[in-house]
């Protein structure tokens, strides 16, 4: 997963927000993903089109976490919504 | 809200092909299968009964085989059957007892086994009233959601009933297929015929705290607690599934829910109630 990759959220998948998480549901196989605070602000930043990098930058405004640790976090966030048919990279 | 009707007891006819989807018992064994009917649904019990029910959950032909009996059907279709046909007519169902508290409902979501209905009928011999034992169907109105009542009775096992009915109530017909006891509400478990507004809902632990334990649930939480103990007819129906998952999250968003985790001591059963009482009155409500 490069860092330079978009995440284009699946056209089976509905997400919801619930309190400060959000909760992804996959209509195709019917089973559900839940993401904590940070993963949901993660998720919102992915849909509106930024680039992970671009994801990052936003992130780095928003909490204080070294550079390298945040962009191997998104990293791992984007590896297991395309794992779980979730999203797509673009 | 479904019409029943019951036709004369015939044997179950071979279905082609496999069920869409199939509950099965701690033991393997088919317990309800799903079949599709053109555009309805069979739901069989195998060697028991079939029910037909018409694509809109509205209403179901119950078809029972030679020798099993009314109270058998009835309480296959009140149980089992109509949670089910609700979901499809989109009211939100879960798998939870519940009883009155100060004039609100307080439930109870856990899987089979967890002591849902220990706890359920604990409270209705103290004085709060049963609403639902399972099966708790709930309606949206002005200001939240709120239970209505179900069939008034409650299921047991054996050391439950010892330990805590009070010799005057009630048994009904025993049930082939389950050890459990059912019994009727009445003068010594008492029964709220009346919706009640939901006040708030305990997620059930599976007793390995050491002490009562209970904590606010998050409302992420919450939503995938009432979405795994959903009752829904069709899984593979995207439209009643994305409905849903919208109006869970609606409730799980504005509901005030918690986990409680207990040991599972008779002896612990006063103190539990006096807790969920208290808790239940100060901290449920709106959130």
């Amino acid at each position: 997963m490069k860092l330079s990759n978009k995440l284009t959220p699946s056209s089976q998948v509905i997400a919801r927000d619930v309190g400060q998480e959000i909760v992804l549901l996959d209509l195709a196989s019917g089973t559900y993903f839940g993401l904590d605070p940070v993963g949901a602000r993660i998720w919102q930043l992915m849909r509106s089109g930024k680039t992970l990098d671009e994801v990052c930058d936003a992130m780095m405004e928003e909490y204080e976490v070294p550079r390298e640790t945040l962009e191997q976090d998104v990293q791992a966030l984007a590896r297991q919504l395309i794992e779980k048919q979730l999203a797509a990279a673009a | 809200m479904s019409g029943f009707v019951v036709q004369c007891a015939r044997k179950q006819s071979l279905r082609e092909g496999a069920p869409f989807r199939c509950n099965k018992l701690p033991d393997g064994t088919p317990w309800t299968q799903f079949y599709r009917l053109d555009g309805a649904y069979l739901l069989r019990f195998p060697g028991i009964a079939d029910f037909e029910v018409s694509a809109d959950g509205c209403s179901v032909v119950g078809i029972p085989i030679a020798g099993t009996s009314t109270d058998m059907l009835e309480h296959l279709y009140l149980n089992q059957v109509l949670p089910l046909c609700a979901s499809k007519q989109g009211k939100l169902v879960y798998h939870a007892s519940a009883v009155e508290v100060a004039g609100c409902a307080v439930a109870f979501v856990a899987e089979s086994g967890r002591g849902k209905s220990t706890l359920a009928a604990n409270l209705a011999v103290s004085g709060y009233c049963l609403l639902t034992d399972d099966g708790l169907v709930l309606e949206p109105d002005a200001t939240g959601h709120r239970v209505i009542p179900s069939h008034p009775s409650i299921r047991l096992w054996q050391d439950s009933q010892d330990y805590l009915l009070p010799p005057d109530v009630k048994a009904a017909a025993p049930l082939h297929f389950t050890a459990k006891g059912r019994f009727l509400a009445g003068d010594g478990l008492g029964f709220c015929h009346e919706p009640r507004p939901l006040r708030c809902v305990y997620f059930l632990g599976d007793g390995s705290a050491q002490d009562i334990a209970v904590s606010r649930a998050t409302a992420a939480e919450t939503l995938l607690q009432l979405l795994r103990h959903s009752f829904l007819l069709d899984i593979e129906d995207k439209a009643l599934i994305a409905g849903h998952f919208e109006r869970t999250a609606t409730l799980a968003n504005t509901l005030p829910c918690f986990h409680l985790d207990y040991p599972r001591r008779y002896d612990d059963l006063g103190r539990l109630l006096k807790m969920i009482v208290t808790h239940a009155s100060s901290e449920g409500g709106p959130a």
